[in-house]
């Protein structure tokens, strides 16, 4: 099991859109993943979950992962926030 | 006997047009979800039934998607492929068949828990993007529920005959079933001109009027209703006066539409040669197609407010420039006005971290705001004039009230340039740098500003506003914003007279220049260009060609000796009817 914890520097935060496309990179890992916000750790591959943390900007998650490929898999999640979410296209 | 529930209300202009028409008002949908005990034995029968609804609800969905993306394009259709993912959430349709299972409840009744739970967290949020994705929750789970239920597609409930639609808001999937056919027009409590619906209603031709806060609280099923899309205006149960002079600007409206193509041609000038510049006001790169459509000779106005309110981030240098070369180069070789950001006022950014003001037309905006958080500003400004490069670009600040604010500004702009110098990009060098006038302050010193900007840019609604101390939003006082006062049309004198003293141009971006009387009186005071809203290029086009400079310069002249508002009005329309084609008469 590997964990890391991040910073959200992204405007406005992980909203619908964000949540979106983090959830369709964590659901390509065999690994478990799970965020934690303030106490309550939620599914990564939900974009429900990952939604209701309210994570605006500023705030910091704690991602864990746990699998065959969690190496990588934190790897690129946490990439993906540091670089907020790609959404600069 | 029956109360008079007359009433006016100034909203968003979203969609052109004007429609007049019984009003058919959307409730909001309510799904009656009883809790039922399910059977030990049709506990599998009733996770397939739920398991349906999904399959159902992720079908509609997906053609919702192609739909919009066909009409509005794919960055529209985005929401729809987050909607699906809440539609297959691992974490919600686990809950929901456990709590089936484990607890023997209806479908229905759980899923529309599980949802409402994070719903009702969105909605706790601070940031609007948040609470927004609340919405989308909501529509996901009343798609669900409606199948589960068996409710037929509630679409814009049964209407009879043509009808004006009033709703709170208008889900992307009620949009998409709106026809011409029996929608005249529609008019929303919420939304800006950039939501779906509003896209929806210009890509279909149906006036529109949006952002009206309590439209559907004061308006019953059957009132008759004005939606005027040209001004952002709806009427509630008109005079019958009022009525026929809806109905007239209605049918000029629809005039104009078919002479459109025979002015598109032909240039601004008075009957005695006097040229005007006539551009269009902008807010995003995709309405300059439009713009050109309907004969602008450029942009005036480009709002750059858009990038930073609609977008969840800071825009960077590389995205603006974009936008700002595409709007160039179609626009090359006439010019393109692009208006540093104003922010502040009534257009706030939340995520820029601008603290709530209690008065915030007089506090953090404009330029204040530019030369405060410089670092925004010098990516603006890179943006700008690295686009430059690719076309005829001008640049101006909103709100400056002093010379050092123009100044400092000023400076910023040479070490914007000086720093791309040294990467060694293209930009424009001599891109002319003017101002916005539209405070009485910069009135007062007109004369020395007019010595250091390229160019002045009236903005009448601001200087309207702040010239007679009147919030036109506030509905008790709007009676008092009149452009005609004789303040404001001493104003717009002193500025055109100081900008010519000292050769620069001076133009009005604003509604004034939309009305006929106030055009007349513009062209007159000497206005060197008029920059509108592309809907309102054709109208005043006409005008201009209608009159001759030398008849408005003396109307102007005779107009600013008068002491009010009312006998300004009366004298120039007296003045100028006969003289415009029949459908602009005043």
């Amino acid at each position: 099991m590997l964990e890391k914890t991040v910073t959200i520097t992204s405007d406005p935060g992980v909203h619908l859109r964000a949540a979106a496309i983090f959830v369709r990179e964590a659901s390509r890992f065999k690994s478990d993943v799970w965020i934690m916000k303030d106490g309550i750790e939620v599914n990564g591959k939900s974009i429900l979950g990952l939604v209701s943390l309210v994570a605006e900007r500023g705030s910091s998650i704690r991602i864990r992962v746990e699998g065959e490929d969690e190496v990588q898999a934190l790897e690129i999640l946490t990439d993906l926030v540091h670089n907020k979410f790609y959404e600069e296209e | 006997m029956e109360v008079s529930r007359s009433k006016v209300m100034r909203g968003i202009p979203a969609s052109p047009g004007i429609a007049v028409g019984k009003a058919h008002v959307l409730e909001m949908e309510e799904l009656h979800v009883r809790e039922k005990q399910v059977e030990p034995q049709d506990v599998e029968k009733e996770i397939e039934r739920f398991k349906a609804a999904l399959v159902t609800a992720r079908k509609e969905i997906e053609e919702l998607r192609e739909t919009i993306g066909e009409e509005l394009g794919q960055e529209q259709a985005k929401i729809f492929d987050a909607h699906l993912m809440i539609l297959d959430d691992i974490v919600a349709v686990e809950k929901t068949t456990k709590a089936i299972r484990e607890e023997k409840k209806n479908a229905e009744f759980v899923y529309r828990k599980t949802l409402s739970e994070i719903a009702e967290e969105l909605d706790l949020a601070k940031d609007e993007h948040f609470r927004d994705s609340a919405a989308d929750v909501r529509d996901v789970k009343r798609r669900v529920i409606r199948h589960l239920l068996q409710e037929p597609r509630r679409g814009l409930g049964k209407i009879e005959g043509q009808v004006v639609l009033l709703a709170h808001d208008l889900t992307p999937s009620e949009a998409v079933l709106m026809s011409k056919d029996t929608i005249l027009g529609f008019a929303t409590d919420s939304g800006g001109r950039t939501s779906h619906a509003a896209i929806m209603a210009r890509s279909r031709g149906i006036p529109a009027v949006v952002g009206l806060k309590y439209a559907t609280a004061r308006i019953r099923a059957g009132d008759t209703i004005v939606v005027d899309g040209n001004r952002g205006i709806v009427d509630i149960n008109p005079t019958e006066q009022a009525l026929q002079e809806y109905m007239r600007r209605q049918q000029q409206f629809l005039d104009f539409e078919g002479m459109l193509v025979d002015i598109r041609e032909l240039a601004a000038v008075t009957t005695d040669g006097r040229r005007i510049e006539l551009s269009a006001n902008i807010e995003m790169p995709e309405e300059v197609e439009l713009a050109l459509a309907k004969g602008a000779g450029g942009v005036g106005l480009y709002r750059t407010e858009f990038f930073y309110i609609r977008s969840a981030r800071l825009p960077g240098e590389d995205e603006q420039y974009e936008a700002y070369r595409e709007v160039a180069e179609k626009c090359y070789p006439y010019p393109v006005i692009i208006r540093t950001v104003d922010v502040g006022g009534d257009k706030f950014a939340s995520y820029l971290g601008a603290a709530r003001e209690n008065n915030p037309f007089l506090g953090l905006r404009g330029i204040r705001f530019s030369l405060e958080r410089q670092e925004i500003f010098k990516i603006q400004l890179r943006a700008i004039f690295r686009a430059a490069a690719s076309g005829n670009v001008k640049l101006m600040f909103p709100m400056v009230t002093s010379l050092d604010e123009l100044r400092q500004a000023n400076l910023i702009c040479s070490e914007v340039k000086e720093e791309l110098k040294q990467r060694g990009l293209p930009f424009g060098e001599n891109c002319e740098i003017g101002i916005m006038a539209e405070t009485p302050a910069t009135v007062m010193i007109a004369d020395s500003l007019a010595r250091e900007a390229d160019f002045f840019s009236i903005g009448t609604n601001d200087l309207i506003q702040y010239t007679l101390a009147v919030d036109r939003g506030n509905e008790k006082i709007a009676y008092l914003y009149d452009p005609l006062h004789p303040a404001v049309l001493r104003s717009i004198k002193t500025l055109v007279d100081a900008g010519h003293r000292h050769d620069i141009w001076v133009g009005v971006c604003g509604e004034m220049c939309g009305d006929p009387v106030g055009a007349v009186i513009l062209l007159g005071l000497g206005l060197d260009e008029f920059s509108v809203s592309p809907y309102l290029l054709p109208e005043i086009k006409t005008i201009v060609r209608s009159v001759s400079y030398a008849d408005t310069r003396q109307l102007a002249e005779k107009a600013m000796c008068l002491s009010t508002a009312a006998e300004i009005r009366s004298f120039v329309e007296e003045k100028i009817v006969g003289k415009l084609p029949t459908f602009l008469s005043p």
